[in-house]
């Protein structure tokens, strides 16, 4: 004997399915529960926050070779504009954009700089902040995540090796591009480098209205606190270590600027296991990390809604 | 003719008026020639009594005679030759007379040399008063006892931090009664320094960094520290500490005082002030004020002041025995190195020196401990360091000591200046 009784279909709870969600960073569809894009791996959370406030965030890179100090810039300049209001302050968007700040200010208080990123973008940090600044009246977007140097000299030598990195460098509104200050004294590997990834940016994007050399690029000498003369004058720094490096920026692109900076005062070394040795800083002093950055959102043309 | 005239005696007044008398009194000669002659003479002798001083002796003759009290120079308690020799300089101006020099010590900051047990016996006893009353206001002092250190370096594993390992692996260091400065050294005391030559002194400087001196210097080339200009401090900054100088221009100065940099020791004992609760149970203080951070004791970054403030400011973070400004503001030099012999994984990129202390800059509040000990290369001249001197009770007189030791002050009606 057979009953019949009512079952509700839940079948409008896969409206949502039947609409793909367009990442933010790569354009590629992925469905609506998608935690990370399946094309690029950037956070889909971005799209849907781009979309639930109605806004289109600027996307800035911070780009550098490995050890140059990506993580710790990002990490303490985000820790530092979120605990002072002047003269730019942030607040996150997202649970996931304190990760950064939160595992980089865990390891410098203990005195130990943080692990090195890894290679898959799927293990990348992503920030996204709104920044208050006091010469705007509306406080405005953006999103930066925190790359691997590996994968940025990778996606270098070989293109297409890592898509999210061209598609958001396609996007991007400006670059802070980090060069170790003590690796550029000692030899020329950071200024091939640097060479060879404005090249790269320079080449991305072949519009010349809307191309490379008409967005800002700021040069940021790290660990500069351990050269002498860095802080005093970072351009004449860097015209003398890193000639073919100071030239081509100053040629092919027309907003770019060079800073220092630094955030341990001092750094020691301590044997492992095994043999190697790890670095760990002896304070952190904080010193020129905001002011790049400060010009970098002083020069991008603002989105608008 | 008048004007030329005129003009002439605008330009010769002292030949017109010596002409004019010239004729008058050949006038007179031939009229009246001895009266003349007699006039003539008598003015030779007042001009020579009155060039060569010939008038003092009978004028204190006299007074003698009348028993008028004559002042007497007193016999300096300290000859010029001895302090010259204690301080190892000449003496600063040809004739200068012993309590002059002695001012002038004491206006340098330098009193403690006079308390030397070689100087302060010839010191009069007013002397010594004023020489003692200024190490109390410029010094507290930090009795004996002994100062948990604990380890040098974090283990970067927070879950292995705990009490049990930092109490296993501390250190109890027994410190002598020492004194120290209660401010940090300003730009304006090492401003005495430069001035007084402090630079040119070989005998304060260490032999080894005597090449390395000629980067001693300002941004004008002038010797000074470093962001000095022409040998000046940054005007408006005179009351700031002192800052841009290497770990050996502190010990040069502190040598110049008569005085030296305090070991961590001291430091940290001064900064932390150990009670202790018997069974070898000690309690100290991990801030100098207490053991939770106040942005509104201490100049650190979170205190948003971005650089440096007057020695003396932030009453409120004072320590125990009355010390200002031992966290915050300026990392202050140790005597010592950093890090430890013993500890054979360490591995610094040049010999460093221990700074302690905390800066403005200092991003932390747990760097800015009195258990957080950090290190610098000896040689650098950063914006963030600076120094304050200590003294041991030992290096005083024994008179001296014992007056400061058993809490004996001196009042203002016991002192007499001049």
């Amino acid at each position: 004997m057979t009953r019949g009784c009512d079952l509700p279909l839940d079948s409008y709870r896969l409206a949502h399915y039947s609409v793909q969600v367009p990442c933010y960073v790569c354009d590629g569809g992925n469905t609506y529960d998608a935690e990370l894009c399946r094309h690029c791996f950037a956070p889909m959370a971005l799209a849907h926050q781009s979309q639930a406030h109605k806004t289109r965030p600027s996307m800035v890179a911070v780009l550098g070779t490995t050890g140059s100090g990506k993580t710790v810039y990002l990490g303490m300049l985000m820790d530092m504009l979120s605990r002072r209001t002047k003269p730019l302050q942030v607040l996150a968007r997202g649970a996931f954009s304190v990760s950064l700040q939160q595992a980089t200010t865990a390891s410098l208080c203990h005195c130990q700089f943080p692990s090195k990123t890894p290679n898959e973008p799927d293990h990348w940090n992503w920030v996204h902040c709104q920044v208050r600044c006091q010469r705007m009246r509306r406080p405005f977007e953006l999103i930066v995540p925190d790359m691997a140097g590996e994968a940025l000299v990778q996606e270098i030598d070989h293109p297409r090796t890592y898509p999210v990195i061209r598609s958001y460098l396609t996007k991007c509104a400006g670059a802070i591009i980090l060069i170790d200050a003590i690796r550029l004294q000692e030899g020329h590997d950071q200024d091939h480098f640097s060479m060879k990834l404005l090249t790269f940016l320079s080449e991305l994007v072949d519009d010349p209205k809307e191309g490379w050399h008409k967005r800002p690029v700021v040069l940021v000498l790290t660990k500069a606190d351990q050269c002498d003369g860095c802080f005093d004058d970072p351009e004449s720094y860097a015209r003398t270590h890193s000639a073919g490096m100071w030239n081509q920026c100053h040629e092919q692109f027309r907003a770019t600027k060079i800073f220092a900076a630094g955030v341990a005062g001092a750094c020691a070394s301590r044997a492992t296991f095994g043999g190697g040795q790890q670095r760990f800083p002896l304070r952190i002093e904080p010193r020129g990390i905001v002011e790049p950055f400060q010009w970098l959102i002083s020069q991008i043309p603002l989105r608008k809604k | 003719m008048m004007s030329n005239i005129v003009s002439f005696v605008k330009r010769r007044p002292k030949w017109c008026a010596a002409g004019v008398v010239c004729v008058t009194l050949a006038a007179c000669g031939y009229v009246y020639p001895w009266i003349t002659a007699g006039v003539v003479a008598a003015m030779v002798v007042i001009m020579a009594a009155v060039r060569f001083g010939w008038w003092k002796r009978p004028w204190a003759a006299l007074r003698r005679r009348l028993g008028i009290a004559v002042a007497q120079p007193s016999a300096p308690a300290v000859s010029a030759e001895q302090l010259a020799a204690a301080t190892r300089r000449p003496p600063r101006k040809q004739g200068q007379t012993v309590p002059d020099l002695v001012e002038t010590m004491l206006a340098q900051g330098r009193y403690a040399l006079l308390l030397r047990p070689q100087i302060v016996e010839n010191l009069s006893e007013n002397q010594m008063r004023i020489t003692l009353a200024a190490l109390q206001e410029k010094m507290a002092l930090v009795p004996a006892g002994v100062v948990v250190m604990s380890r040098l370096d974090i283990d970067p594993d927070p879950d292995v931090w705990n009490e049990r390992r930092e109490a296993k692996e501390s250190r109890k260091i027994h410190v002598e009664p020492v004194f120290l400065d209660r401010v940090a050294v300003s730009n304006f005391q090492f401003q005495e320094f430069v001035l007084g030559g402090g630079y040119e002194e070989l005998e304060i400087w260490d032999e080894a960094v005597l090449p390395a001196m000629l980067d001693f210097v300002d941004q004008t080339g002038h010797p000074g520290p470093r962001g000095w200009l022409k040998g000046q401090p940054p005007t408006g900054l005179e009351s700031h500490p002192v800052v841009g100088i290497s770990w050996y221009e502190a010990t040069a100065y502190a040598r110049w005082c008569g005085k030296r940099l305090p070991t961590d020791a001291e430091w940290a004992k001064a900064a932390c002030w150990p009670v202790s609760l018997g069974d070898s149970n000690w309690v100290q203080r991990r801030y100098p004020w207490g053991d939770s951070f106040e942005t509104r004791r201490a100049n650190v970054w979170a205190s948003a002041r971005q650089g440096t403030v007057p020695v003396d400011h932030y009453d409120n973070g004072l320590s125990v025995g009355g010390i200002y400004q031992m966290i915050g503001n300026v990392w202050e030099w140790m005597a010592g190195p950093y890090g430890s012999s013993a500890d054979t994984t360490l591995s610094l990129p040049a010999p460093m020196k221990a700074i302690r202390g905390g800066a403005f800059d200092t991003y932390f509040e747990n760097q800015a401990t009195c258990q957080f000990q950090s290190g610098e290369n000896p040689l650098r001249r950063k914006h963030n360091i600076g120094l304050r001197l200590a003294l041991g009770a030992c290096d005083l007189a024994p008179q001296a000591a014992a007056l400061i030791l058993e809490g004996e002050s001196v009042t203002e009606d016991q002192l007499v200046v001049g």
